[in-house]
């Protein structure tokens, strides 16, 4: 009952950022209202999937504080679990999400054990290591298609709800935007319960932490599982959204780097962050890769473009755009800014 | 049993002369984790970029892609500079995670750069006197020379840095920034300039497999993600920070590599039916470096420097 | 039956001796002064204590159970909090939440957590200082923050490193009488190692002194500082040989 309190207590927020946050979901209530391009729908899409694994990591890389470059294998997990059942068992998706949530979560928990003794760069390495290792094991695997991936059939009637095939992305958009909104509310109760709380202390001292009754590691792996929950669901719809999935993209190493981007660029630890580091580097970089693309003849500009505009925010401001806000808050209340 | 025993052969010779390679790559990477603490993402794209410098300069010089190594030096010792002034100074002062999505942000550039100018398509050297030449040990039993070339070569290279190293003043200058960032500094030794000369250092040998590595590897913009991970994987096990340590566990490296191959010859030999595993040959690199990790995070030597 | 009973602790690191064969005990609702020179090995027999370090040899007994093998985050559920020498104010939790996660380890109400920080705060008289966020205060208060946030887990002994470090005269003064209160009104055994004898000397019902990880003296404050083994190892022999060389003349 005081979960359900928690996830719908805004209350330390001011009021701006509850009209903001008002307005904005207006927008995105109406949105396929509006006129809009299917290349715009597109990318609402794709924004509204990695502020959900933005979200994710910003449990144990935002609260906690532990930098997870692997989070594409759950994605990976979600999405091959989907198809594979879809296509050799004619499971619907709303079998197959929590068959594939269950497998990442028993697999966060097997890898997560031993990944966190590891601290720092070291830790983040290895996320990467194990991700790889998975994504290598999907790619020989012939019972999941290996490298050519899989595709899951197109079905006869549609729109089809258990399957969620549909005709036009609406559809997509507004089962996306409810788990979106689940996914704020479920992160604000995760943000008020004590282990939120005792994921901030780990990350501020973690021998401090365990002075305080805290078991450091059994934190982390419990919020390790919530990140790769988030992570696993949105692979699952993602299955579905694209018919054809195969290990190179559903868990290369530039996924789980865009994810960590994502909740970095916006503001690790915040509630807001990662959605707003969606809604920036989701267009710049679907619109960059459309007006720089094939045709143009410079493939590659985009991510140029791209990696330097991560380089500039890795110097100038790692704790991202809600690092800004909040200095310039501190500011004005006449505190010092929080570095 | 004689063709196993070819395979085996085989694999042992390929594992120790992809070894020695190996150990250069990993070289640049443990002494810029030795200076300075910072994991280099884009370590790969530096190989990358020492890989294309060989391919390009050699026809345009005219000379033999071996001649091309010591512009491979200049040019990685080049981008090791720029980087570190560029980029990796900046991030020093911020947090680990700056660091690490800094290095990712140079790693991105630097590849789609080498997309944007040099196209996705795979490329050889297809010439010079290595090419097409190979030494014949036994029966079954081919040494390409190429190979033979790239090991020896690495070797030499390798002993010529750490001699660099370990022998002349500047060389003793970086080991004491290394051990002792503080005290180094009392002495007059300026850290600025050892971390570029990390970072130049660093680049050049690690440019210098690149150009070492592309008479018989294939490159293509998106080649240096698998030989950074090598190389995280070899320094992990041979000691953050160590360069003896990075020496012999790039042979080490080397030969697990070639376990795969060896497995699916013997298990065809005793006419086992088990699925074939060469396609994992580097999944072990990282296998390895998530259990050297998290089972002995000092190295497999526990060396220091 | 003692509450803590310390028994042969020696801690090694490496080479190293910190501590050796250290043995003593505090009752219920005592207040026990750990003093000695720096480097004497306090802070790190805390850590032994706390189980933050595992010991080389020896046993530790809190009230009835032996925590010897015990984790940090096991021992401080039992009843034994401590705080930091050197205390970082990082992140971004509100004073009021910096205490919540104090009271998380005895409730997983978020309610209750607050309602029990709020009333630590009270309590250590920083109730006004709830909402500001710990980089914005000054040091003597981010000192009480740790210490309500220890205070929150309900602690039966609370471990207390160097609380006067880094405070003026007048910020000591005014944190002694919060301590005793502390120990009077709520009944919470205290072990603290101070650098400020007086504080030490003003709080404590005993005195133990450490010097190079061995345990030199035991007893009554005012006994024991004037102990000349105790009075050499803080001030040197010359202090003595000066000292006698003036009873002479």
């Amino acid at each position: 009952m005081e979960a359900v309190k928690n996830a719908l207590d805004f209350s330390d927020f001011p009021r701006l950022d509850l009209t903001v946050a008002g307005l904005v979901l207006a927008f995105l209530l109406v949105f396929p209202a509006l006129p809009h391009s299917g290349f715009a729908m597109a990318t609402m899409i794709q924004f509204l999937m990695f502020s959900l694994y933005g979200m994710g990591w910003n449990t144990i890389g935002g609260y906690a504080g532990q930098v997870d470059l692997g989070k594409a294998q759950y994605n990976g997990i979600g999405a091959y679990t989907t198809a594979v059942m879809m296509v050799r068992w004619d499971a619907p998706f709303w079998v197959s999400m929590p068959v594939g949530l269950l497998f990442s979560i028993m697999w966060s928990f097997i890898i997560g054990y031993p990944l966190f003794r590891l601290k720092g760069h070291y830790f983040a390495i290895a996320t990467i290591a194990t991700s790889l290792v998975l994504k290598d094991v999907f790619e020989s695997w012939d019972f999941v298609g290996a490298a050519r991936g899989l595709a899951i059939p197109i079905r006869a009637n549609l729109p089809d709800f258990l399957y969620l095939q549909f005709r036009h992305d609406y559809y997509y958009y507004y089962i996306l935007l409810a788990l979106f909104l689940l996914g704020i509310l479920y992160l604000n109760a995760f943000r008020h319960s004590r282990l939120g709380y005792q994921l901030r202390a780990i990350k501020d001292n973690e021998d401090v932490a365990k002075s305080l009754g805290i078991d450091a590691h059994w934190c982390k792996i419990k919020a390790y599982a919530v990140a790769t929950a988030y992570v696993s669901v949105v692979g699952s719809f993602h299955a579905c959204y694209n018919f054809n999935i195969e290990p190179e993209d559903v868990m290369s190493l530039d996924l789980s780097v865009l994810i960590a981007m994502m909740a970095l660029l916006g503001g690790a630890g915040s509630l807001w962050g990662p959605i707003i580091g969606a809604a920036i580097l989701v267009p710049l970089k679907s619109y960059l890769g459309d007006w720089l693309g094939a045709e143009s003849g410079l493939t590659g500009l985009n991510l140029v473009i791209y990696g330097v505009i991560i380089m500039v925010i890795a110097g100038a401001q790692p704790r991202g755009v809600w690092g800004m806000v909040e200095a310039v808050r501190a500011r004005r209340r006449g505190g010092h800014a929080a570095a | 049993m004689e063709t196993l025993l070819i395979e085996l052969l085989k694999s042992l010779v390929s594992g120790l002369l992809m070894g020695m390679v190996f150990a250069l790559v990993a070289l640049g990477l443990t002494i810029i984790f030795g200076v300075m603490d910072i994991v280099n993402f884009a370590h790969g794209e530096f190989l990358m970029f020492g890989m294309y410098t060989t391919l390009l300069v050699s026809p345009l010089m005219g000379v033999d892609p071996l001649l091309s190594l010591p512009v491979c030096g200049v040019v990685g010792a080049a981008l090791g500079m720029v980087c570190y002034f560029g980029v990796v100074r900046f991030l020093l002062r911020g947090p680990m995670v700056a660091q690490l999505l800094g290095t990712f942000g140079l790693m991105l550039a630097l590849r789609n750069l080498a997309l944007l100018f040099m196209g996705s398509e795979p490329r050889l050297v297809k010439s010079g006197v290595l090419v097409g030449r190979s030494l014949v040990l036994g029966p079954g039993v081919v040494l390409e020379s190429t190979k033979l070339a790239a090991a020896v070569l690495s070797i030499v290279s390798f002993v010529f840095v750490w001699w660099l190293i370990r022998r002349t003043k500047t060389g003793m200058a970086l080991t004491a920034t290394s051990l002792d960032k503080e005290g180094a500094r009392y002495m007059g030794i300026s850290t600025e300039r050892m971390n570029a000369l990390a970072w130049a250092l660093g680049g050049a040998s690690v440019a210098i497999a690149g150009g070492l590595l592309v008479n018989f590897w294939p490159v293509e913009p998106n080649v240096g993600l698998l030989f950074t991970m090598i190389a995280f994987a070899t320094v992990a096990l041979g000691g953050f920070g160590s360069i003896q340590g990075a020496f012999a566990a790039g042979i080490l490296i080397g030969m697990i590599v070639y376990i795969p191959p060896v497995w699916d010859a013997a298990t065809s030999f005793a006419g086992v039916d088990a699925p074939t595993i060469h396609g994992f040959k580097y999944t072990f690199v990282y296998l390895i470096y998530f259990l050297i990790m998290v089972l002995r995070p000092q190295g497999l030597f526990g060396w220091k420097q | 039956m003692p509450l803590l009973e310390v028994m042969g602790v020696t801690k090694e690191f490496g080479g190293l001796t910190a501590n050796w064969e250290v043995s003593f005990s505090l009752e219920e609702n005592e207040a026990v002064g750990l003093i000695g020179p720096n480097g004497a090995g306090k802070t790190t027999l805390f850590n032994c204590i706390a189980g933050h370090f595992p010991v080389t040899s020896g046993r530790i007994i809190f009230n009835g159970r032996d925590i010897t093998a015990l984790k940090a985050h096991e021992v401080a559920r039992l009843g034994l909090a401590r705080t930091f020498q050197i205390f970082q104010a990082a992140g971004d939790l509100r004073v009021t939440e910096n205490v919540m996660v104090g009271a998380f380890m005895r409730t997983a109400s978020r309610r209750e957590a607050r309602s029990k920080a709020e009333a630590w705060l009270e309590f250590l008289e920083i109730g006004q200082a709830g909402q500001a966020m710990m980089t914005e205060l000054p040091v003597a208060m981010q000192k009480r923050v740790a210490l309500a946030t220890a205070l929150a887990t309900e602690p039966k002994l609370l471990l207390l490193d160097e609380v006067a470090a880094g405070l003026n005269r007048s910020e000591i003064e005014t944190i002694i009488p919060t301590l005793r209160r502390l120990h009077e009104e709520k009944g919470i055994a205290l072990l603290l190692t101070e650098h400020v004898l007086e504080m030490v000397l003003a709080l404590s019902h005993r005195v133990i002194v450490l010097e190079s990880g061995r345990k030199i003296a035991e007893g009554h404050p005012e006994a024991v500082m004037k102990d000349p083994e105790v009075i050499r190892a803080y001030l040197g022999d010359h202090f003595i040989k000066r000292q006698r060389e003036a009873q002479n003349a």
